[in-house]
């Protein structure tokens, strides 16, 4: 689990000047939260591209996470990246104002969709490729709105748990205030992570290590010291995940079908 | 002996660009009075090829590419990788040997990886023999990438009596624990010092770099005397011209403080071969 951070720092940052130059683009565009995982993706970004062809969008939703803001603000003042405020308030009340709900997660939901909305616009605007934020605990647990937060050009901290973005911001001097912060989707006041998946971050991590990376078997990790529910509790969320991780079934009828036997490599010709 | 490494990153699915990039690197050579110049496995082409393979293919026999780079090879000898249309409609994974103008040999790889993030079974023939050749340097033998990682394909060069075997990859790296290098280099590098030492031969392994589709070729190509000891080292994860000197009296050397090579039995291996295909269960 645990990684080797400068080894790590240049993969990161040789994937990201990489994948740009193959698709030519010169600069990238994150959201920027004010947490950890755009935090680290947008010092990798800076490092890899130079802070001034590196767009930081900060997007809330108006004053509801003003310290985040802030938080990203100063961080991109730090990097020195380009930075800009979108607040989506007006866009996302006008819509629930004709489509009221009480439902938070259809309100985070949609939330997280105009987010993306706008960061295509931007990208198409700055000619920039969008870098992802999305870590591997989160994928694997469907911890995200697809088509929102999961959308982007690439994605680099994709291959890394939480806790071991955690232990590559440490080594990155990312500042402390950021590392620390309880880890949220930011989507309403008071929600975390943790509680909305019901576990640790260092319980699942471990857990999702053993299944995935080590393909240790469910009984053979629950005989280890974890708890049963638990485990399957995280392979419950992988399973019914996996619709965010594909692109949706087409049903195949010709005798060459796209996402059956169209194959072709996506850095085709690259 | 001046061998030199092309420890490149070609472009996915472009012949021509990657020609192009073959041939600045064989200027390179030139200039450094190299003997040998190596590139990875699918220099020519790229390896994430899937539906690209019979698009990129070339017949060695009518591909004036070929006719170039045989024409090059009369100033430096050259091992490439290319797909290989063979029989009509049957493309292999396949490492040509050139020098003098002409082809000496082309091995098509036998172990198709097909597992995980590999599917090369999906779209390549399988190749049948591991041929140890005659070159203007001594005899010779080739693997492409997982080849090497059979020991018994390591065994039919050295029992064909290869003096220098030489491997050409794309390995992509895995493990992210490691100091410098990918978990999985470990892997190569304990197979090159191993083979190159029991082998009493020259083991000279050169990969690729660069990403496709987010796989990263690992580099770290090298060259192992016929005495199990490195002695030239690409760097990991960066492109390479790697340049070195080896002296082909190292083999006689090798050969006179560990007789492996003397004392050998391939008939014994041979017949315990058969014996132990022959209780195979149906």
């Amino acid at each position: 689990m645990k990684i080797n951070e400068p080894f790590v720092e240049k993969i990161l940052t040789a994937f990201i000047r990489e994948e740009l130059s193959k698709f030519n683009y010169k600069k990238g565009i994150l959201g920027l939260s004010g947490g950890l995982d755009s935090a680290v993706c947008a010092f990798l970004a800076a490092k890899a591209l130079k802070p001034s062809n590196v767009i930081g969008l900060i997007i809330p939703y108006g004053e509801t996470f003003s310290k985040d803001v802030k938080d990203a603000q100063e961080f991109s003042r730090l990097l020195k990246i380009k930075s800009r405020i979108i607040d989506i308030s007006p866009v996302v009340d006008s819509y629930f104002s004709s489509y009221p709900t009480e439902n938070k997660v259809l309100k985070g939901n949609k939330m997280a969709r105009e987010r993306m909305s706008i960061l295509y616009d931007f990208s198409a605007r700055e000619k920039a490729l969008i870098l992802g934020t999305s870590n591997k605990t989160e994928l694997l647990l469907g911890y995200g709105t697809i088509h929102g937060d999961m959308a982007c050009g690439i994605n680099p901290l994709g291959d890394l748990y939480k806790t071991q973005i955690r232990q590559l911001a440490e080594y990155l001097g990312i500042p402390e205030k950021i590392r620390k912060k309880i880890p949220s989707a930011g989507l309403w006041i008071g929600q975390t992570d943790e509680d909305e998946i019901g576990l640790p971050y260092d319980e699942i991590d471990k857990i999702l290590y053993q299944l995935v990376d080590k393909r240790t078997s469910k009984k053979d990790i629950i005989a280890s010291g974890f708890k049963k529910e638990t485990v399957e509790k995280i392979i419950s969320l992988i399973k019914n995940s996996e619709f965010k991780r594909k692109l949706p079934p087409i049903p195949k009828m010709s005798s060459r079908s796209v996402g059956h036997d169209f194959l072709f490599p996506f850095d085709w010709d690259k | 002996m001046k061998v030199a490494l092309a420890q490149i990153s070609p472009r996915l699915g472009n012949v021509e660009k990657n020609f192009d990039l073959h041939l600045k690197y064989i200027e390179k050579a030139k200039k450094k009075n190299v003997d040998l110049l190596i590139f990875p496995e699918l220099s020519l082409t790229g390896y994430t090829l899937k539906d690209l393979v019979a698009e990129v293919a070339l017949s060695p026999d009518s591909s004036p590419i070929f006719d170039e780079l045989k024409t090059a090879s009369r100033d430096v000898s050259l091992v490439f990788g290319f797909v290989e249309e063979k029989e009509k409609g049957l493309f292999y994974n396949s490492a040509a040997f050139l020098s003098e103008g002409k082809i000496v040999h082309i091995h098509r790889k036998v172990f198709l990886p097909t597992y995980g993030i590999f599917e090369e079974g999906k779209f390549f023939a399988q190749g049948k023999n591991f041929h140890t050749f005659s070159t203007p340097y001594g005899k010779a033998g080739m693997m492409i990438c997982r080849d090497f990682l059979h020991y018994g394909a390591c065994y039919l060069l050295f029992a064909g009596g290869s003096d220098i075997i030489i491997v050409i990859s794309a390995a992509p790296g895995r493990g992210i624990q490691g100091k410098e290098a990918y978990e999985t280099s470990r892997m190569w590098e304990s197979m090159g010092e191993t083979i190159s030492l029991f082998s009493t031969a020259f083991l000279i392994y050169c990969n690729r770099v660069g990403f496709e589709d987010g796989k990263h070729f690992a580099g770290g190509s090298f060259i192992y005397n016929p005495m199990g000891k490195m002695v030239a080292k690409a760097a990991y994860l960066d492109n390479e011209f790697l340049l070195h000197e080896i002296n082909l009296n190292d083999i006689h050397d090798a050969r006179k403080k560990w007789p492996f090579k003397r004392d050998d039995k391939p008939e014994i291996i041979l017949e315990a071969l058969k014996r132990i295909i022959s209780k195979y269960e149906d």
